[in-house]
């Protein structure tokens, strides 16, 4: 052998548990020599990774590396990787590799994780015109499903009513308990609170004209026409909205949603059908339910903090409700609120995607679009009635 | 590090275990051991309790009754240090995969370096891809599991598995789903990461194919006794185990033709 020149870059060599690399040059190959402790649990390999750069760059004429292993060297993973490094690194640049004089596990390892495909580029992101039409694309789409839900959810009800759909009652039976009797505890506290909340704050004001028999009008009138229906909606938009496009949407990610469509079971009449309509006849009456329990909370606070009597306070409350239009109002908005808090959830839940991250999405957007929605529909709705000398 | 693996140096060792949920026995009085790179597969039918042996060995099911020992310490009475320094030395394989939604492939396998290594990323970045590589995944590193197919999932689930380089590996139905080639294929990577780094294996499996390919030794658990019926080479025990379900189950149901 003719020794040209014996270049010898350690690194960290008096340390004996650490990694190093020593190179030695002939007349035309390198032998790089590996030694020390390869481990994944110190961190050496950075510097054995700065010396290979600072080799190869300084010396481009060379266009053949041996590569072998100290007699003494322990290694794992981060050898091999190194390794696979160093061939990538020379491939790139058309020079040859010998790896003829390592152990045969290693080279297998080497052999086994040769890269069969160029890396795939994914996911990148570019300001360009692609990404606007992208953005219009994307709007279009979603604008489109939106209304091809809604249109296959009405074709839906008509097939209820013909009596050719698939719906079935007992899904009907078990999601009416469970978005109405099983929320009653829930309503009660919310809207008792509500009540006896409005009740403080409306006889402090009426106090100070020494009209604080009002309370029961204030607290009756405002339940009725607002704030039964509008808490009954936002609770059921976090317990129940949420439900429906958890439930929908993990369905999807199991492929159950796929497997119902084989046997040609519309999800839209078997799933969404019977959950969205068991909404809109369950919120109405969880709203009656909780007009009388936030009257109950105004009463508590009439009699204990006020020192009215019972009838009085009930009897100022008969007078304040002087039309049934008072409470179908409420019930109005309510209805509508139901759907769309049922369409809402299902609709996200059935357009979630196929991992658990866009699942939680999903959840998350259900129950913030249709808050969002019932309080713009509220306020509608009372500019309306306002507009129309219904109030 | 893994050079040179002492052999018939039992490296896991189950004495008397006994696994329950709730009230409900799924096996009593299991104990046998694995040597240090050698590959022992857990098999029998299904509902046996092979998922279940598994869950406890790697932790996630405390059992009843027993001992699992790693290394000479038991896994279910250390304390947390001990029990966590256990687990790094671990790797688990998972039926699905398991692989982290939010993360793409190369983010999933790096986790487990960036949280227990002190690794430059770009050291971590190789080393991943190195994993992916060596399960034949080379340019998927920026796809996400959604995106992926089962057996990719799989595989995936393997090059994070190994990502620490771990004494041993758990591998939950392995080939279960897999094409035959695709199945093969990993096949002989268990085979070549158990000759090459001296890694134990634990397979969970009940594919005939795989296990006689890949096992070194074997356990065979029965649902109906709940216990271990049977342990040793397979194709010694499909000639000769003692018990006919082993035999059978070895022969696929074919009987033995005597001539």
């Amino acid at each position: 052998m003719n020794h040209v020149g014996d270049i010898s870059i350690q690194a960290k060599q008096e340390e004996s548990q650490f990694s190093y690399i020593q190179f030695r040059k002939e007349t035309n190959f390198v032998v790089c020599t590996l030694k020390g402790v390869w481990s994944i649990e110190n961190n050496s390999g950075s510097e054995v990774r700065k010396e290979w750069e600072i080799f190869f760059n300084k010396n481009p004429t060379i266009q053949v590396f041996k590569f072998q292993l100290d007699t003494q060297i322990k290694w794992d993973s981060t050898l091999v990787s190194f390794l696979h490094k160093c061939r990538n690194d020379l491939k790139v640049v058309n020079k040859s590799i010998k790896f003829d004089e390592l152990p045969s596990g290693l080279s297998q390892l080497l052999e086994l994780s040769e890269p069969t495909l160029l890396e795939k580029k994914q996911n990148e992101f570019s300001l360009s015109l692609e990404l606007i039409d992208d953005t219009i694309n994307y709007f279009r789409n979603v604008t489109l499903s939106i209304f091809s839900f809604l249109g296959e959810w009405v074709l839906a009800i008509l097939h209820l009513f013909t009596g050719r759909s698939k719906t079935r009652f007992q899904d009907f039976a078990l999601s009416c308990r469970s978005c109405g009797a099983s929320a009653l505890p829930i309503v009660t506290l919310i809207s008792f609170l509500t009540g006896l909340t409005m009740a403080f704050v409306g006889s402090v004001q009426l106090e100070k004209f020494n009209a604080k028999i009002y309370v029961a009008d204030l607290v009756c009138l405002a339940m009725v026409r607002e704030m039964g229906a509008l808490m009954v909606a936002i609770v059921m938009a976090g317990r129940t909205g949420a439900a429906f496009a958890a439930e929908i949407g993990s369905m999807k990610l199991n492929e159950e949603i796929d497997s119902l469509r084989t046997f040609g079971i519309s999800p839209m009449e078997f799933l969404i059908v019977p959950r969205t309509l068991s909404l809109l006849f369950m919120i109405p009456l969880l709203t009656i339910y909780a007009d009388v329990v936030g009257i109950l909370g105004g009463l508590v606070v009439g009699t204990v903090v006020m020192d009215f009597s019972v009838i009085h306070y009930f009897e100022q409350t008969q007078v304040a409700l002087h039309s049934m239009w008072e409470i179908y109002s409420g019930l109005l908005k309510s209805v509508v609120f139901g759907l769309i808090i049922g369409l809402v959830g299902c609709y996200k839940g059935l357009h979630s995607g196929n991992d658990s991250s866009s699942l939680g999405r999903a959840v998350t957007a259900s129950v913030v679009v249709a808050i969002t929605l019932i309080v713009i529909i509220d306020a509608m709705f009372e500019v309306s009635f306002s507009y129309l000398n219904l109030r | 590090m893994k050079q040179n693996p002492i052999k018939n140096d039992s490296i896991l060792k189950v004495e008397n275990l006994n696994l329950a949920y709730g009230d409900y026995q799924v096996l009593e009085k299991v104990s046998f051991s694995a040597k240090k790179g050698e590959c022992l597969v857990v098999m029998g039918g299904s509902g046996c309790g092979k998922s279940t042996l598994l869950k406890s060995m790697v932790g996630l099911l405390s059992p009843q009754d027993g001992r699992i020992l790693v290394d000479s310490i038991d896994l279910w009475t250390v304390n947390h240090e001990g029990k966590t320094s256990i687990l790094k030395k671990y790797g688990v394989l998972f039926q699905g995969g398991a692989l982290w939604g939010a993360m793409n492939l190369l983010e999933n396998v790096s986790l487990p370096l960036q949280t227990y290594t002190d690794l430059g990323q770009s050291e971590i970045n190789d080393l991943a891809r190195y994993k992916l590589n060596l399960v034949g995944l080379s340019g998927y590193s920026d796809f996400y599991p959604a995106q992926l197919s089962g057996g990719m999932k799989k595989r995936a689930g393997l090059a994070r598995a190994m990502a620490l380089d771990p004494d041993i590996l758990f591998l939950d139905e392995p080939s279960a789903g897999l094409d035959p080639l695709n199945s093969h294929r990993l096949d002989n990577l268990i085979n070549e990461l158990k000759e090459s780094l001296g890694i134990t294996f634990i397979v969970v499996t009940h594919e005939l194919p795989s296990i006689f390919d890949i096992a070194d030794d074997s356990i065979f658990l029965d649902g109906q006794t709940k216990t271990l019926l049977d342990q040793g080479q397979p194709n010694h025990l499909r000639e000769n185990s003692e018990y006919e379900r082993v035999r059978s189950f070895l022969r696929r149901g074919t009987p033995i033709i005597k001539n």
